[in-house]
């Protein structure tokens, strides 16, 4: 490791060569479907790869005419619908752990870590029997309670400790102004806290849309979700891997854009507990 | 004083208030579920069976068939040798990216944020993606190889090398997670520690040994753990890749329970499965909960 160490210097031309490799090495697969998908079948298959092509959104559009945009809407909805029911429900309830400082504070924390590492297959087994009882299988519903189960512990984890950050001095004094604490949560702290609930927001999105194994279980047709959708292409439809990378480059690119804007808060939220899976 | 005392007396009200909801709700949607698994899993459940889900005649029936399931007991391996190989191959090759990207510049600190993206891509996608450069028709890697006049096994499909291939896909989709870690922790590292040892005459290897992995080794550590924890769910590889085989090769614990569940109707002997698998994670994350406040108390 030359040159590893906790010595600050501006990069060396060395240096920035083997970044530069790495990075390139690392990305290759994933810059491989992404180029796919710009490419007809005919030239998918054409070995050696040709250097320059003209690109084509033949895939995109066959894709668009398909039931791909359904799936993609589904998975619209339950992530954005679970993430607000995960906000609304775990902002009040972290911002009040975060300023509770009785016995049990502890033990909650664990618990909720605990949610957020059980292994999917855990919950689906529970939730497939009873969707089937109660006929939640196969609807947005039924994924947006599933994701609320590991949306609501990420928020509580995540915003305490942006809660942590607000001085209780100015809650005091607007206390001691005779002010309600109903109103000085929701006037006074959640403003001074708003860049965190908006990473916690994008980071709930992210979860919910990047599941496969919930919606591979409890939905068939219905209310399939845009990565199930691309696996479907690989097993009834023969092998279309035009489609294919077309539809894994749409599935991938909110979470690019979205995760690079909160590239900062990635640590924390993923510590909490990965929900790939 | 007195209105102190109400003031508390409101903070209380407002902090019940808040809390209530969400633990309902997290009860209702965790905790139950949890119970009701525990449940059918001292059950002989099977969906074609609909009376069986309340058969409790032999509630230790699935427990005491797991030790004797050669399928179950080689899924823990499996799990095993997935985990210790992709933690260790993640820890290493993260710090060592970390170490690599340790520097002051505007390029390498634009150029960190691309070395995630492997760990934000839709896991389908990351299994999309190998299952690309696994199959050999369109894969160039292959093609690469052939013109070495290399030929290459299919991966996914050989006894020696589909493990293998889940490994090398999970530890690419997964090195960014503890190269964040452990370069966060670098960044944490005072200047003045490697300054003095450089004027001692330390070489950079020396350097790196005594103050720098003193430094990072609880992160290593820590974020060794969440890996492990987080490795059990690796499904969409092995879902992709190979569904578990060739043969039983690759079928981890979690995709035997799946198996066992959704393919062979199965449901008690599946819940059973997983809550064994269930109490492995509670007992590592209770690990890494218990050394995380280890350090807080010695930092």
């Amino acid at each position: 490791m030359s040159g590893g160490g906790p010595i600050r210097h501006s990069a060396s031309w060395g240096r920035l060569v083997a970044i530069f490799v790495t990075l390139l090495v690392l990305l290759s697969p994933f810059l491989w479907l992404l180029q796919m998908s710009f490419k007809s079948n005919e030239l998918i298959l054409q070995f050696p790869p040709p250097l320059v092509f003209t690109p084509t959104l033949q895939n995109y559009t066959s894709l668009w005419q398909g039931a791909f945009p359904a799936s993609f809407v589904n998975s619209l909805m339950s992530a954005s619908l679970s993430t607000a029911l995960a906000l609304v429900l775990g902002i009040p309830a972290a911002y009040a752990l975060s300023r509770w400082a009785g016995r049990g504070k502890h033990a909650l924390g664990f618990a909720i870590l605990v949610t957020r590492m059980a292994p999917p297959i855990a919950f689906t087994i529970p939730f497939f029997l009873f969707y089937r009882y109660v006929g939640l299988l196969d609807t947005v519903t039924g994924l947006v309670l599933v994701y609320t189960s590991f949306n609501l512990p990420l928020v509580i984890w995540m915003m305490q400790p942006f809660f942590d950050t607000v001085p209780p001095s100015l809650e005091e004094a607007a206390l001691v102004d005779g002010a309600p604490i109903r109103v000085i949560f929701l006037e006074i702290v959640l403003p001074m806290v708003a860049p965190g609930i908006a990473a916690t927001a994008i980071l709930c999105f992210l979860y919910a849309w990047n599941d496969f194994f919930f919606a591979l279980i409890l939905t068939r047709t219905n209310a399939r979700t845009a990565p199930v959708a691309v696996v479907n292409f690989m097993n009834y439809e023969g092998w279309e891997w035009g489609k294919i990378a077309a539809g894994g480059s749409l599935v991938m690119a909110p979470v690019l854009i979205f995760s690079l804007a909160v590239r900062r808060y990635l640590v924390s939220g993923l510590t909490a507990g990965a929900v790939k899976g | 004083m007195s209105g102190n005392g109400l003031a508390d007396a409101a903070r209380r009200r407002f902090n019940i208030l808040a809390l209530t909801p969400s633990l309902i709700v997290l009860f209702a949607i965790a905790g139950l579920p949890a119970i009701y698994l525990v449940v059918t899993s001292l059950t002989p459940f099977q969906l074609i069976n609909p009376g069986s889900s309340t058969d409790f005649s032999s509630p230790m029936r699935n427990y005491s068939l797991l030790p004797g399931d050669p399928r179950f007991v080689n899924s823990l391996w499996v799990q095993a040798k997935l985990s210790f190989w992709g933690v260790l191959f993640q820890v290493l090759l993260g710090m060592g990216l970390a170490l690599l990207l340790h520097t002051q510049s505007r390029i390498v600190e634009f150029a960190r944020t691309f070395f995630l993206i492997p760990m934000v891509l839709p896991p389908i996608v990351v299994a999309v993606i190998w299952k690309l450069i696994y199959t050999p028709d369109i894969s160039p890697l292959y093609y690469a190889a052939s013109l070495l006049n290399i030929t290459m096994p299919s991966l996914t499909s050989s006894v020696d090398f589909a493990l293998t291939a889940i490994i090398i896909a999970d530890t690419w989709e997964w090195m960014p997670f503890t190269f964040l870690m452990v370069l966060a922790a670098l960044q944490t590292i005072p200047d003045e520690f490697s300054e003095a040892a450089l004027v001692d005459g330390a070489s950079r290897l020396q350097i790196f040994y005594y103050v720098t992995l003193p430094f990072i080794t609880p992160v290593l550590i820590i974020s060794g753990m969440f890996r492990l924890i987080d490795s059990v769910k690796a499904f969409p590889l092995i879902f992709l890749l190979t569904s578990g085989g060739p043969g039983s090769v690759t079928e981890v614990t979690n995709y035997y329970a799946y198996l066992l569940a959704f393919d062979f109707n199965e449901i008690g002997y599946s819940s059973s499965v997983t809550v064994v698998l269930l109490l492995l994670v509670v007992a590592v994350s209770f690990g890494v909960v218990w050394m995380g406040r280890r350090r807080e108390v010695m930092s």
